[in-house]
Order: C-alpha cells, then structure tokens, then sequence
C-alpha cells in the first residue's frame, strides 16, 4: 500500500469519526475531507465529477422540493390526526396505525419530514392517555426505518444504491416490499409482546382522549386546501411516474410514436419533474421552497462521494474486493457476510457514510460473482442496521432528540437493547426471504 | 449533560435545524398546551339573558358541562325601557310589558335550564328589573366564569358582530368568561 493510498484512509476514518461525534456539522467534516483529498490531487477534477453521484443527489434534490411545498398545506399534520382518530382512543390501535402510517409515508416520503411531523402528534396523543410515551416512539422509529427499506426512494441508502447500481422503481418493491411486510407484521407482534400489557387506560380516559381527539379538526391543520389537493395529486403522480420509470418509452410510445420505446427516466428525473410540476401548479414562492431544500445534506453527500471516490482511485477499494472475493467463494456467502457486516456497522457509523463506502466494493466484486443480489443484501443491512442504535439512522436521531426536548430520556443502552434485537429478528427474516430468492 | 445526550442534540441541530420549532408553533395552532388541557376550578357560572340573548349553541353546553359547575341563569328585563314607558305610557300598559316580558323571560329561563340539567348540571334561576351592565358586572363578581352572549344588550352591526353592551361588560370583568 503507498503512502497516498494511506493518507486516503486516513481522510476516511478521521473524516467518519467527525461525522460519527458530529461536534464539526456532518456536512463540513464531509466537505472539509473532500477538500483534502482533492488538494493533494487524490482525486483529479475529471474523477471527482465521475465519483459524485448526482442520480443521489438530484433524486435527493426533487423529493425535498415535493416534501417542503406539500409540507406548507398541512398534509402530514392532517394524516397526523386522522391517524389519531381514527384508533377511537384504543392505545394498541394508536401504536399499530401510527406504525402502518409511519411505514407507508417513510417508504415514499423523506423518513425525517415523517417522524418530524408525526412525531409531536403521538406525544400529544401519548399524554392525553397518560401512558408512557416510549413504546409509541421507538415503534415510530423502527417503522420508519423498515417503511424506508421498502422502496427505492424511502431511505437515502436505497437511493444512493439504485443510483449507483441502475436499479428500478419496481424491482426494490419486488426483491424488499415483501420483507418490509413480513417485517412490519413481525414488528407489530414484537411492540404488542413487549408494551400491549403496560398499554391500558380506563374507560373514563378513553371517553376523555376520544372527547378530546374528536375536538381536532383536521381541516384546521390544512392551511391551504388548493395547496393541499395539489400535493396530493402530485405526490400519487410522481409515485404512478416512479412505477413506470422504466418503461416510460414504450407507454409514451403507444401514444406519441416519435417517442423512443426503449427510453427510460431516471428516478432523479422522476424527481425533478415532480418538482417542477409542484413549484408550476401550486404557484408557491421559489425562493422560499429553495430555501427550506436541505442544503447541508446535500453536501454532505457529496463530500462523502468524494473520499470514497479517493479509496477507488488509489485502488484501497480493489485491495479489499480483492480480500473478500478470496475469502468468499459464493454470492450466498457475501449475501450473509455483506447483510450483517453492513446491518451492525450501520449501528455504528450511520448507515449513510456506511452505504456510500460499501458501494464501489460491491462495484469491484461484480467481475468475479453476481453482485446482484448483493445489492439487496446492503440495502438491507444498511436500512434494517438503522435500527440498531439511537445514532444509527437520521429517523432516530429525530425521534429521540424531539423526545429528549420533551423530557422523555431514552437511554442509549436501553435503546440499543431494543434496537438491536430488532435489528437482529428483521434483518434475519429478511435474508431468509433473500437466500429463497436468490440462494435456494 | 452526558456525551450521549449532547451527541443526540448535536446531531439533531445537524439533520432538523430550526424545522422542529415551526412544526411545533404549525401544531400549537390547533393543539391544545398542557397548561390549557387543564381544566380550571370553575364551581359557578353566570349565564345572563335577555330578550336578544335567547338561546345558547351546543359547544357552550359541551363547554359547561366539562366543569360540573353550578349554572346561574339570569333575565334580566332592562330597567331603563321599564322606566321610559311607565314615563310615557299608562300603568296598565306598563304592567302588561312588564308581564309580557317576565313571561318570555320565564319560558326561556324553563327552555334554557331544562337543556342544561338534561347534561347533567346543576342550574338556578333568576329574573329581575335591572340595569343589565352594572348588575352583570356586579353579579360577576360572586362566580368563578361568565358565559356571555355576543348578542347581550343588542345593537351588533355588520361591522361588529359584538354588541357594545356585551363589550363593554367584558372590559369590566375580572373574572374569566366564555363569549359565544
């Protein structure tokens, strides 16, 4: 190994620390790495535009342009309170329809617009039960993170990995859909063992929370009903456009025949129309959806791109492929090694650097084996791995601070605990589904 | 404050920004606080009526009955008007308005109380000739809340859907009230 290869490393690891204890913002210490290796000519200008995914970060880009404009109508306070009503007061049914919502909005909507949103709204809920608020949060956060993992779009390790591999829409539902099912019901299960006893309230509780829920009026919490129909409409079309990205040609060739057949959308593309269909029909202030785009994590992406572009150029990226391929003899044996290594050191890292780092090794293996699968395998272990700790997954982060704010402490052992026997039933569950597909 | 502690706050300036508190003040529009999610000591209320203030919406009554307070309903029949007819007109038919209007005040104290004893309160009637500011201001002063109507007195306009008389009660009080 040469001494650039070194100073590449060293970048990496003193760069992953910093993001790790975060007292530098996650997107300077991203940055300020990417500028050291770019400095010393590690990465050249022609490679740097190479290893910066823009698929990520445009993709990234359009879906918080969609999120914030729709965010301004009130739509996630509203499905915040027909969620709470609709459960009629039963605790057990807050937490199961709080989940289910959760995990469906994560897996097409920005996982920290979701929790950000509902969150406040179970602690609300939680206090008017007098229950203990634990149990509905960290259920928030693992639904979230198993929602996410369901769709190319749901968690940002999906899109950086769908990006980088040339993934469609579709074959995310197909090969992780069925395991954020299983998964979810599993978690579902698991939430009602540990808390549905402790979760009883006596009737006169129950008459006052349906009393006091039914007072909420969900068209207060739409400011701008126009705005609202807009978002709605939008979001299903940008959703129906994510479905048919790869087959947009032969649709559009149906009815306009100029139109390429074999033509695809990207998903960023996708993203970005939805955009600007968004920003062109609710007639919402540029300036002031730009703004709330969320700038730094942007840069944090790109940063990360950067140094792990710089392990690829002094080849430290080939010596570790290199490693694995001869140790490992078959896809099912990187499937495994590949889901676990990723799914614990996503409990450490976060799974974002995490993923951006696993990517271009999966990348080197593609000469010697079908990686394929290996692409599930990663997104799994790096979306599932988001439940291990409280640090693990921006979701957590979100959910925990906001509950710290609150008063509520959540131990970092007490949620590692959880977190990790989570982490350990769903990512098995979800490799025994995988191994089906692909081993068996 | 523990590492773990300032490591979650940190990383959470770092993802949410300032976005938490505008979620917060979005849902403080329609969500109540803790603070007024407790219901006050109200024992007594005061609900005055009159010829303009005739009936009272359901959300009042929900109101009301989420205190099991006793409820004082008052009519009170405008002392003024009484004193300018029996100025200008003859006694018995003075006699007959001040008749006419203690019937109505009595039927509609009957419709008023029945409605809120079959939600469970406890109510007390009272009808009397009064200066209708003074004696509410006045009578205010022996109950914990006031209901009061936006119709009290009379003389609301497009302009202002309070009546002055209702206003100006309301400067005076220093108890709390419910304006329906």
């Amino acid at each position: 190994m040469n001494g650039v290869a070194l100073i590449a490393i060293v970048v990496f690891l003193l760069t992953y620390i910093l993001i790790i204890d975060e007292r530098i913002h996650r997107a300077v210490a991203a940055m300020a790495g990417a500028a050291v290796v770019v400095f010393l000519g590690i990465v050249p200008w022609d490679s740097l535009l190479e290893h910066l995914d823009l698929g990520t970060i445009f993709l990234l880009m359009g879906m918080m342009i969609i999120v914030n404009t729709a965010r301004n109508s009130g739509l996630f306070e509203y499905i915040a309170i027909r969620t709470a009503k609709f459960a009629k007061g039963s605790p057990i049914l807050i937490l199961v329809f709080f989940m289910l919502v959760t995990a469906v909005v994560s897996a097409f909507l920005d996982n920290v617009t979701t929790v950000l949103l509902l969150t406040p709204m179970l602690l609300y809920v939680a206090s008017l039960m007098k229950l203990n608020p634990i149990p509905f949060l960290v259920a928030e956060i693992f639904a979230s993170n198993i929602g996410g993992a369901a769709t190319l779009i749901g968690d940002p390790p999906n899109i950086m990995i769908a990006s980088s591999a040339g993934l469609s829409f579709n074959e995310f539902i197909l090969n992780l859909g069925p395991i954020a099912a299983v998964d979810m019901v599993i978690l579902v299960g698991l939430m009602y063992l540990l808390y549905g006893r402790t979760m009883k309230v006596t009737p006169e509780e129950r008459q006052v929370l349906v009393k006091t829920l039914n007072g909420l009026d969900e068209r207060a919490a739409i400011r701008d009903m126009a705005l609202f129909r807009k978002s709605v409409i939008v979001i299903l079309f940008v959703v129906f456009l994510f479905f048919i990205h790869d087959d947009i040609g032969a649709i559009l060739h149906t009815v306009l025949p100029f139109v390429d057949p074999a033509m695809t959308l990207e998903p960023a593309e996708v993203a970005l129309i939805g955009a600007a269909l968004i920003l062109f029909w609710s007639r919402e202030a540029p300036e002031m959806i730009f703004e709330k785009v969320e700038w730094p994590a942007l840069f944090f992406f790109g940063g990360l791109f950067v140094i792990v572009g710089a392990l690829v150029e002094t080849g430290v990226i080939a010596e570790i492929a290199t490693f694995m391929i001869s140790n490992v003899s078959t896809t099912g044996e990187a499937m495994i090694i590949i889901t676990w290594f990723a799914a614990f050191a996503s409990a450490i890292v976060d799974n974002i650097p995490l993923t951006a780092a696993m990517i271009p090794l999966i990348h080197d293996m593609s000469g010697t084996m079908d990686v394929y699968p290996l692409w599930w395998a990663l997104s799994l272990g790096a979306c599932l791995g988001g439940n291990g700790s409280a640090i693990a997954a921006s979701a957590n982060v979100v959910v925990l601070g906001i509950a710290e704010r609150e008063g509520i402490a959540i131990s970092f052992i007490d949620f590692l605990k959880l977190g990790m026997l989570v982490l350990v039933i769903t990512v098995a569950v979800g490799l025994g589904i995988l191994w089906m597909m692909y081993v068996v | 404050m523990g590492y773990y502690s300032s490591l979650l706050q940190r990383k959470f300036k770092d993802v949410v920004g300032k976005r938490y508190e505008t979620v917060l003040r979005e849902y403080g529009e329609f969500l109540l606080t803790k603070e007024e999610m407790v219901v006050p000591e109200i024992e007594s209320v005061l609900l005055p009526l009159d010829a303009f203030a005739t009936g009272i919406p359901d959300e009042l009554v929900d109101v009301l009955s989420a205190y099991n307070a006793t409820v004082s309903l008052t009519y009170i029949v405008d002392a003024q008007v009484y004193s300018l007819l029996t100025k200008t007109l003859d006694r018995d038919t003075t006699e007959e308005f001040r008749r006419k209007k203690e019937e109505h005040g009595r039927q509609l104290l009957d419709a008023i109380s029945r409605r809120l004893e079959n939600s469970g309160m406890t109510v007390r009637t009272r009808l009397f000739i009064g200066q209708k500011g003074d004696d509410v201001v006045q009578m205010a002063e022996e109950y914990d809340m006031i209901a009061l109507s936006k119709r009290y007195g009379g003389g609301e306009t497009e302009t202002s859907s309070i009546s002055p008389l209702a206003l100006r009660i309301c400067q005076r009080l220093s108890i709390p009230a419910v304006i329906y």
